[in-house]
């Protein structure tokens, strides 16, 4: 076979002479830079002076030369050598195997490169193999490109991905980040069909930890609320996230952990659920009688709870860091063994005060989509910024909605 | 139900893309659903600067137990090695936190560290940081560096950055002597230390600004750019030639930036007409000269007569000191020396007086290939006489455009 007799004579240069002249200057003619410069070596080594210029003229009017391609769903078609050799992976099955030279020996393309998007990625190579363009022109067009849906975006990054085509993959990976930044969970969910498998206690976990976004904050209570209607259907008790526990010290209770000098850290506050909830509900109670007016809302509440949670411990550990500690315990707004007392507070509203709370929070639900701030004004609307003070010891000073009506 | 594409992307590409969220966006995946649960947690580059943590409180106390927290946490539930750790929040203080969070990451083969203090006293380097012996490139800011006797240098460092750092004098030195890849180094305001002798035989480039007596390069062949800022103008510090010794182990400089009092400096004692070894590459210069300091202009004089492929000059006069007219420089002389390669130059901040005319003029009359002259002045006083000037010069070349611009 011709093929495999000039296959032969590439490794073989002594066995030429079982092609003919026809075979070489179809072999010249070949799609593949790399097999055109082997064979023209190949005649300048055993025919020079017969050979090479017939076969110069043949090659000469610049042929276009062509590299087949097959995607996973079978279908084959041919794309121009310079395009399809900017990506990584056909190069190197080019020089590799040497396949990709005629429809029989076309190159295989991965599973994740279907034929639309392949389509995609070679009008972007086509854009970009060109040499001498400006970056200005080369931005203009990503950003063009990088125009479809998400689902697109996605297949287009994998597939880019798959033929190693890393300006691309960086190109729609940035984007992708630029779809996920600024919005909710739920959005992002709903934007890349993900399933929503997580448990309500399980969705809680990591979000305490992020806590100052007052967004996250807000949405944090939203979960709260969610996880307590949870809690009084399956009537759960404790709740397994045990493994997490260790996350909700602060470094001051870790550290007074780690020195023996209290145990009554949150940390191992655990075991004693139920003594220390009912202290704080207590003192809970006792600061709503302190406070600007009752007429607090439910933020206020969970700093509150947060709040005095810290002070509980404060007592114990050195007055010093009195007042960071009790930052830090803010920080750790919502933790699930704080039992935190929704419904003790709400027991203390009167119920125009709890319909509007619900009402409120179900709005703000709504709201978390958009940008942060301008929605902190639109819920805050008609309504006075007040700064709290919320604990007289306590440099902690927060922007809460305080009803004025 | 559609195909969760963006989920059953390579663990690469997505680790991509979330890198190029925000911790706090990249953290907040977690609750997306059980296949994102974890994917943050093996993020190798963990960054916290403002981005990652804006609450509007003025409250120092509740900002820094905020930022101490979400370090703590992050740290805690990451999972695999961290290449990358970057914290620099404007409302940082040197807190002993830090300690703890350097010793965690010593134990990782951390590569890239990036502190920086925006507030408060100079935070002082826990020892641990110097057993990172993967650290490729280190990034302070507000620090004092002590290392532990048993410091032998970072091994694979290539670039070091300090800006408000305090070093001992031995210190410093066994420091950039130590760092034997060390490609990169920039030195900004320090103390400690005013003796800056520099060994590091892969040095590249060099950016320094600060006060300081001397500087000289010891086995830095492969310096390409340099810029030098002297803040302070009391030199006390002679040696025969200070120009000489500087320019004797910068034989491949590139791009040269001559700032603040630098040139002063080089200025003192013996100044050659030309250097003993031309500087053949170097292609970018820029000075801030004083004009009516004559040793200034000569000095400035010889460093262009022994760079014959110079093509970028940029002179700005330092304007505190054009007051006083001393000897007036003669410059016009000068026979056999020329600016061929010479295409652009920036002239600014000058105010017209004889000694810049005639450095222009000369400038212009040994040029034959420049394209560009933009000469800003000071002020517009005497705008109409310095524009008179500029257009009676003689240029050699025959394509050379004056721009003036007015301050």
């Amino acid at each position: 076979m011709f093929w495999k007799a000039l296959k032969k004579s590439l490794y073989h240069p002594n066995k030429v002479k079982s092609l003919n002249k026809g075979h070489l200057l179809f072999a010249l003619s070949l799609p593949c830079f790399y097999w055109r410069c082997k064979v023209q070596f190949l005649i300048n080594l055993h025919c020079p002076c017969q050979m090479s210029e017939g076969a110069m003229a043949v090659v000469k009017p610049e042929m276009k030369s062509y590299i087949w391609l097959q995607t996973a769903d079978g279908s084959i078609q041919q794309v121009e050598e310079e395009v399809a050799m900017f990506c990584p992976m056909i190069c190197r099955e080019v020089i590799q195997t040497g396949t990709g030279s005629s429809k029989n020996y076309a190159i295989s393309l991965p599973q994740r490169v279907n034929p639309a998007i392949l389509g995609l990625i070679l009008d972007y190579c086509r854009f970009h193999q060109v040499p001498g363009r400006s970056n200005k022109e080369r931005k203009t067009f990503d950003e063009k490109f990088i125009r479809m849906d998400t689902k697109r975006l996605c297949e287009l990054t994998s597939a880019a991905d798959s033929l190693q085509l890393k300006p691309l993959v960086d190109l729609t990976s940035r984007a992708l980040a630029r779809i996920i930044e600024g919005k909710t969970p739920e959005e992002i969910r709903e934007t890349f069909h993900l399933p929503d498998d997580l448990t309500e206690e399980e969705k809680l976990e990591p979000l305490r930890n992020i806590t100052d976004d007052p967004r996250i904050r807000l949405l944090n209570r939203l979960y709260a609320r969610k996880r307590k209607e949870l809690k009084e259907r399956e009537k759960l008790k404790n709740v397994e996230v045990e493994e997490e526990r260790v996350d909700d010290r602060s470094v001051d209770d870790l550290l007074s952990f780690i020195n023996g000098g209290d145990g009554d850290t949150k940390g191992t506050r655990t075991n004693k659920n139920k003594k220390k909830n009912r202290r704080r509900k207590d003192q809970s109670k006792d600061s709503c009688l302190n406070n600007v007016n009752g007429n607090h809302n439910e933020e206020m509440h969970d700093l509150h709870s947060a709040c005095h949670d810290g002070e509980g411990n404060n007592g114990l550990l050195a007055s010093a860091s009195t007042s960071s500690k009790l930052q830090d315990s803010a920080a750790v707004t919502f933790s699930p063994k704080l039992e935190f007392d929704d419904g003790d507070m709400d027991d203390d509203l009167d119920p125009a005060m709890k319909e509007e709370l619900d009402r409120e929070v179900e709005d703000f639900a709504r709201r978390l989509n958009s940008v942060w701030p301008e929605r902190m004004q639109e819920l805050f609307q008609g309504r006075k910024l007040v700064p709290i003070s919320l604990n007289g010891n306590s440099s902690m000073s927060r922007y809460t909605s305080l009803d004025q009506r | 139900m559609e195909l969760d594409e963006i989920s059953n992307l390579p663990g690469h590409v997505v680790d991509q893309i979330l890198s190029q969220l925000s911790i706090r966006e990249a953290v907040k995946t977690s609750v997306l659903s059980s296949k994102w649960r974890y994917k943050w947690a093996t993020l190798p580059n963990l960054v916290f600067d403002n981005e990652c943590y804006s609450f509007s409180s003025l409250d120092q106390t509740v900002v820094k137990s905020k930022l101490v927290n979400i370090v703590d946490h992050v740290l805690l539930l990451h999972n695999g090695p961290i290449y990358k750790f970057k914290l620099s929040h404007r409302d940082l203080q040197g807190i002993s936190d830090i300690d703890r969070w350097i010793l965690h990451l010593s134990r990782q083969s951390i590569q890239e560290f990036i502190l920086e203090i925006w507030k408060g006293q100079r935070y002082k380097m826990p020892s641990c940081l110097f057993s990172c012996q993967h650290l490729i490139h280190l990034e302070l800011f507000n620090c004092l560096l002590k290392p532990p006797s048993t410091f032998k240098g970072f091994k694979s460092l290539k670039s070091l950055d300090l800006q408000h750092v305090t070093l001992a004098q031995d210190v410093f030195e066994n420091l950039i002597s130590s760092c034997p890849l060390l490609e990169r180094l920039t030195l900004m305001n320090f103390d400690g230390f005013t003796y800056l002798n520099i060994e590091a035989p892969n040095l590249q480039f060099f950016d320094i600004g600060g006060v300081f007596n001397d500087i000289s390069f010891e086995n830095a062949f492969q310096l390409a750019v340099v810029s030098i800022g002297l803040y302070d103008k009391r030199q006390s510090h002679a040696y025969s030639s200070n120009l000489l010794k500087f320019f004797v182990h910068l034989p491949h400089i590139r791009r040269l930036e001559i700032q603040s009092y630098f040139l002063k400096y080089l200025s003192i004692g013996f100044v050659p007409g030309k250097l003993p070894n031309p500087c053949f590459n170097l292609n970018y210069l820029s000075i801030r000269i004083n004009f009516n300091d004559v040793d200034e202009v000569l000095t400035a004089l010889c460093i262009l007569r022994s760079s014959p492929n110079l093509q970028e000059l940029e002179v700005l006069a330092r304007p505190e000191e054009q007051a006083a007219v001393g000897t007036v420089t003669n410059i016009k002389e000068d026979n056999h020396w020329s600016c061929h390669q010479l295409r652009l130059v920036k002239i600014f901040g000058i105010s017209g007086i004889k000694p810049e005319l005639n450095f222009i003029n000369l400038l212009l009359s040994t040029s034959p290939g420049l394209e560009k002259m933009t000469v800003k002045p000071a002020s517009n006083n005497g705008g109409w006489e310095l524009l008179k000037d500029l257009l009676r010069f003689r240029r050699a070349s025959v394509h050379a455009e004056i721009i003036y611009m007015d301050p």
